[in-house]
């Protein structure tokens, strides 16, 4: 199974209510329309993965972890392009990552520049 | 009276009433012998004379029997060997006058009696009030004594203060605390030994009160000649015959080395529980940042928004100040745990404040929600929502429970099943509250438990072996008790009381 990518949908997977919210907000300001779910088993069980064409993630939060996530969605042939904030973010972690093909990975609080210019080029791709 | 008749009527021992009867042959035997030297050298006859003096003799001496038996003797005697030739009519005359004589004789003797049992009686009577009198005189002595050595021997000062502020008696251990000898102090003022502002501020308030009839205690710091010494002093009013004030009677115990002390103990306490707590947060650190950071981080996506609504061609002032306000939200939010973090780590007295121990408990629970979801362990509160507001200070009780869930999420850790951390606030017996923090981990150690509280005793690989100990310290202090048991079926509980104050509604 693989993914659809016509879509321009930018989904947001974060356990905390507020930077789930702001970054929503934050998205909205810059023209993406996006999903949040606060955890990754929400979104898995969404049925939203064909539609995403941009996924931002936490890595940290309970029950299945953002790298767990990226996982299972390699594992279905769904690669979504991800990026990943965290705020525990060590190198080892981000090599990781970015070895499974995420486009980024920030540290929070991160740079709304960085990130809308991340999104685009995801979607762009 | 009684003891009168019985000692009358006392007949004595044998050979005292032989005596007795003797006397009466004795004396008429003598009357007769001088009558007969009388009649012998032919002097007038005077028998009845020498009758009567030894009848009067027998019953002065040997009492009214043997006087009677004189009587009869006499009357015998001179009937027989001197009246041979006198008429009946004269002898009879000298009978009667025995007789009469006699009788007579009776009741002197009786009265005699009488007035020596009086005097007997009146001599034992002042013989035991004499000895009443030493024996109060020995037992006011003997208080007087005690008296005085309390009051010269005591490890406290003792003094006496006149309503006129002056001494009237001190102590040697007073006359040492001023370094000056006792017999100076007496009649001297107090204002003059203290100093006047002492005196008028700290002294006569309380003596002004002993006075009025009050006891009055107090501990406070003095100066006095030995330097600055906390003295827990009580004034008792001392009270003359007719029952008003006289002077007030002070007593003061020097408690400074204690109180330093105790004062060096609670210090050390604080010491250790605040080291304590410094120790843990530091443990914390990594999930303390976290827990700061998403505020942080949700505040500069928030004015990342109001920045892009605001430079849009056309600002959207309603959405950047939406924006804004979550800004202010967030920040605030990350201030709060700041702040929690700051009471937590401050180093300070302990201050008791009525606190609410679901709020305090929630506090705890925000700052370790991160950790908790580190280690994939799930935190439910069960909190009794009637619960009265306890006396307690909130950073001891904070950092017990701290303590506590700390140390589930330690037994947690390793254990492959669900992780779970529960605490319950409720009502328990005697008024008093109870907390519990109930875990899944490995359980207490089976061998140890009665050892958890001692300090040193741990089981972790980190870690002082101080927590428990501390929390129980602090638990105690409160006037609660804290106690461990194990979870069925798996893991261990923790509970705490705090008592309820008697003055908030059942």
């Amino acid at each position: 199974m693989s993914c659809h990518k016509a879509s321009k949908l930018v989904a947001i997977v974060d356990d905390d209510d507020s930077v789930r919210g702001t970054l929503q907000e934050l998205l909205r300001s810059a023209g993406f329309s996006s999903r949040a779910f606060d955890s990754a088993e929400g979104f898995l069980a969404s049925g939203n993965q064909q539609e995403t064409a941009c996924l931002i993630t936490d890595i940290r939060m309970p029950g299945i972890s953002g790298l767990e996530l990226q996982a299972k969605l390699n594992a279905e042939r769904c690669r979504i392009p991800t990026i990943f904030i965290t705020a525990h973010g060590d190198e080892e972690m981000r090599f990781k990552a970015l070895r499974e093909g995420a486009v980024e990975f920030l540290q929070k609080p991160f740079d709304d520049e960085v990130l809308i210019e991340s999104i685009r080029a995801a979607l762009n791709r | 009276m009684a003891n009168l008749a019985k000692m009358k009527l006392a007949p004595g021992p044998a050979w005292f009433v032989t005596l007795r009867y003797g006397l009466a042959f004795a004396s008429v035997a003598a009357a007769l012998g001088l009558a007969r030297a009388f009649v012998y050298f032919h002097l007038p006859q005077p028998f009845g004379a020498f009758a009567i003096s030894a009848i009067a003799l027998t019953f002065w001496y040997a009492g009214t029997a043997p006087g009677i038996l004189a009587a009869v003797l006499s009357s015998l005697v001179r009937s027989y060997l001197f009246d041979a030739t006198t008429s009946t009519e004269s002898r009879v005359l000298f009978d009667l006058v025995f007789l009469v004589f006699a009788l007579l004789m009776t009741r002197v003797a009786r009265e005699r009696n009488q007035l020596e049992l009086r005097v007997a009686e009146r001599t034992a009577e002042l013989t035991r009030s004499n000895e009443n009198l030493k024996r109060e005189i020995a037992e006011r002595n003997q208080a007087q004594y005690l008296t005085g050595q309390v009051f010269e021997c005591s490890p406290d000062a003792i003094l006496i203060i006149g309503t006129d502020y002056r001494y009237k008696r001190v102590n040697p251990v007073h006359a040492r605390n001023w370094g000056r000898p006792a017999a100076s102090m007496v009649g001297m003022h107090v204002a003059d030994l203290l100093g006047a502002e002492f005196f008028e501020q700290r002294v006569q308030p309380f003596l002004d009160r002993c006075f009025a009839g009050e006891s009055v205690r107090f501990e406070d710091w003095f100066e006095n000649a030995l330097g600055r010494r906390y003295s827990a002093v009580s004034y008792s009013p001392l009270l003359s015959d007719s029952q008003r004030v006289e002077a007030a009677l002070v007593i003061g115990r020097d408690l400074t080395e204690h109180t330093l002390a105790s004062e060096a103990l609670r210090h050390a306490q604080s010491d250790l529980a605040h080291a304590s707590r410094m120790t843990t947060m530091g443990e914390l650190t990594a999930s303390l940042a976290h827990e700061v950071n998403q505020p942080i981080t949700a505040a500069v996506n928030g004015a990342s928004t109001c920045v892009r609504w605001l430079t849009r061609d056309e600002p959207d002032l309603a959405e950047a100040r939406e924006a804004a306000l979550g800004v202010v939200r967030n920040a605030r939010r990350a201030a709060d745990i700041i702040n929690r973090i700051r009471s937590i780590s401050k180093k300070g007295e302990s201050k008791r404040q009525l606190i609410e121990i679901d709020e305090v408990i929630r506090e705890v629970v925000v700052l370790l929600r991160n950790e908790a979801e580190r280690y994939s362990i799930s935190i439910r509160t069960h909190f009794d929502v009637n619960l009265p507001k306890v006396m307690a200070d909130p950073v001891q009780v904070q950092q017990v429970v701290m303590n506590l869930i700390m140390n589930s999420f330690d037994a947690m850790k390793d254990v492959d099943r669900t992780r779970e951390l529960v605490i319950r606030t409720r009502r328990a017996k005697d008024r008093q509250l109870m907390v519990s923090v109930t875990d899944t981990g490995v359980g207490l150690p089976s061998q140890q438990s009665d050892q958890i509280f001692d300090a040193f005793f741990t089981t972790k690989s980190h870690g002082l072996g101080m927590g428990l100990r501390i929390s129980r310290t602090i638990v105690e202090s409160h006037g609660g008790r804290l106690c461990a048991a194990d979870n069925s079926p798996h893991g261990a509980s923790f509970s705490f009381t705090l008592p309820i104050p008697i003055d908030s509604p059942e």
